[in-house]
């Protein structure tokens, strides 16, 4: 079609349609790898749908103890209910205490030496790929089981988030004020505290509140592993394959997580 | 409230509101409950530092490589399980979160879907693959089954997003024309959603990758069961390897999805800086 526009004899219209670039190969290229991998990966994974076909007689008496949680499980799982809640709340209060001088180091606004910049940044990225599980299960391990090694592992993966977060908004802030107090012959830490830390309170206790939201979905779980709350119940019922009070537990979860962000996110609105 | 003096330079007063009074005395309350109640020995904190220094010096200094063969398999299985769970994932969710969106299906269908992707999102992925394996027992393709629920709820909402965040340009155009819902689907508004949606798919293939490290330590297979071994063993220098391939692979895997994004977002093949 363009080339019956360029070679017709009219004089040229100043609106010519440019030429589509041609994907063709490229997009084939693509899609032939995408396929090559999911076959590769599906052969690794030993994908086998008639093995869950038999499995489905087992299957389905699982399903139905799962759609009958028993209620009188309740007051036993009020404790590690508790727990699960203590946990979230003081890895909050401890994680953004120590994120908050840590932001000011990791962002580009507020500090003035690019080694320590980058150190600082290259160390966050390691926290932020290691899974919160994962840091519990070491912790475990070192500190013992229970409410503790949890804490501790939450409060990693909260420095790791909200460094993050912090120091980007701090990246985005004016730095006019900055800039007159360190003219004006303030060092680079009175500097910050003066004219930067103010700016950034109001996103900073809106992350402190999102990170509160994390860490109810991540403390009922890192009991897996045996770091204290819901998830060291989850693992005994789940052993003794007693799936009415496994629902139960996963019930109380989604209310739980359900009515807490939304106070939190009210909370955002009426604080922040 | 005193009469103000028509004055420029007084600073004006802070307002002050009883309602945000109240509430962060209530958080604080909440605060000093849970730091007061909770059933722990602080005690144990102050030989803390000491066994962090024990236990790094014990995994790191030096890591145990005599594994580094088995481990690289179990993390290529991981990788495998976070891959296949995604493409399960993306196949299931993409026609769904169609159905949410709004305009492109009517409201009674739009509404349940979004319920079901919001419970999914609620639920913390490992509990909805607890929920799972519970049904069809613990292999690496029934893990890669939990990620694939489990991705369904984020994918479906950010796709339902992107497609009703549309330039309405096209669409309107498509409609003018005659076009019924399957051609302003393919010409209304998948073009402009595309990348984004592409980039959305690969976003949470990163996520499959660190949650399939952490359905190994509930016995899916892969890293995390080598990992959960190891320390159950408290082979600490083989625990100290097993680590640094997490890290590494997660942040590889990382850098290569970032660049893919970039391409298909900004045009440009451009890997996330590391340091940045």
């Amino acid at each position: 079609m363009s080339t019956s526009v360029t070679s017709s004899p009219q004089p040229q219209p100043k609106t010519q349609r440019p030429t589509k670039p041609r994907h063709g190969a490229k997009s084939l290229a693509a899609v032939v790898l995408l396929v090559a991998i999911t076959i590769w990966a599906g052969i690794g994974v030993q994908v086998d749908l008639p093995a869950i076909a038999a499995n489905w007689r087992n299957a389905t008496t699982n399903i139905i103890q799962l759609l009958q949680p028993d209620y009188g499980f309740f007051p036993k799982t009020i404790p590690a209910l508790l727990e699960t809640l203590q946990m979230a709340v003081i890895a909050t209060v401890i994680g953004s205490a120590l994120s908050l001088p840590l932001a000011f180091l990791a962002s580009r606004a507020t500090n003035p030496r690019p080694k320590l910049l980058a150190g600082v940044r290259f160390v966050m990225n390691m926290i932020r790929s290691v899974p919160d599980i994962l840091f519990a299960s070491i912790l475990v391990a070192v500190v013992g089981v229970g409410a503790l090694s949890g804490i501790m592992a939450l409060v990693l993966f909260n420095v790791g988030i909200i460094v993050k977060l912090v120091s980007e908004s701090l990246d985005g802030e004016d730095a006019g004020a900055q800039e007159a107090a360190l003219a004006a012959g303030a060092s680079w830490p009175k500097a910050n505290r003066a004219a930067m830390l103010p700016q950034i309170l109001p996103s900073f206790a809106s992350q402190v509140l999102y990170t509160f939201e994390l860490n109810i979905r991540a403390s009922t779980v890192i009991g897996l592993v045996g770091a204290g709350g819901l998830g060291i119940l989850i693992d005994n019922v789940r052993s003794f394959f007693r799936y009415h009070e496994l629902s139960l537990i996963i019930l109380e979860i989604l209310v739980l997580v359900l009515v807490l962000e939304s106070l939190s996110a009210w909370l955002r609105k009426k604080l922040v | 409230m005193t009469v103000q003096q028509p004055n420029p330079t007084a600073r004006p007063v802070k307002p002050t509101s009883k309602l945000r009074t109240t509430l962060w005395l209530l958080v604080s309350l909440v605060v000093v409950a849970a730091f007061w109640s909770v059933d722990i020995k602080w005690s144990a904190l102050a030989d803390f530092p000491a066994q962090l220094i024990k236990y790094v010096g014990l995994m790191l200094f030096p890591p145990d490589w005599s594994k580094f063969g088995e481990a690289f398999m179990a993390t290529i299985l991981s990788v495998q399980m976070a891959w296949i769970g995604t493409v399960l994932g993306i196949i299931i969710s993409f026609p769904l979160s169609f159905l949410a969106s709004k305009g492109l299906a009517p409201r009674a269908v739009n509404a349940p879907l979004r319920f079901i992707f919001a419970v999914i999102r609620a639920v913390p992925e490992v509990v909805i693959a607890i929920l799972i394996l519970s049904v069809t027992g613990l292999t690496p393709f029934t893990g890669a089954l939990a990620l694939a629920v489990g991705s369904i709820g984020t994918l479906g909402k950010w796709g339902y997003e992107a497609f009703e965040g549309v330039d309405p340009g096209p669409k309107e155009a498509v409609r003018s024309t005659g076009g019924g819902t399957l051609a302003l689907i393919r010409w209304g508004v998948w073009p402009s959603a595309a990348p984004e949606v592409l980039s959305f798919w690969l976003y949470r293939f990163e996520i499959n990758v660190r949650a399939s490290a952490i359905l190994g330590l509930i016995g899916a297979g892969g890293i995390g069961k080598m990992l959960q071994d190891n320390v159950q063993f408290r082979n600490w220098d083989a625990v100290g390897m097993l680590l640094i391939v997490v890290v590494v692979v997660t942040m590889v895997i990382d850098q290569i999805s970032g660049a893919v994004r970039n391409k298909l977002i900004h045009g440009t093949w451009r890997a996330p800086r590391l340091a940045s």
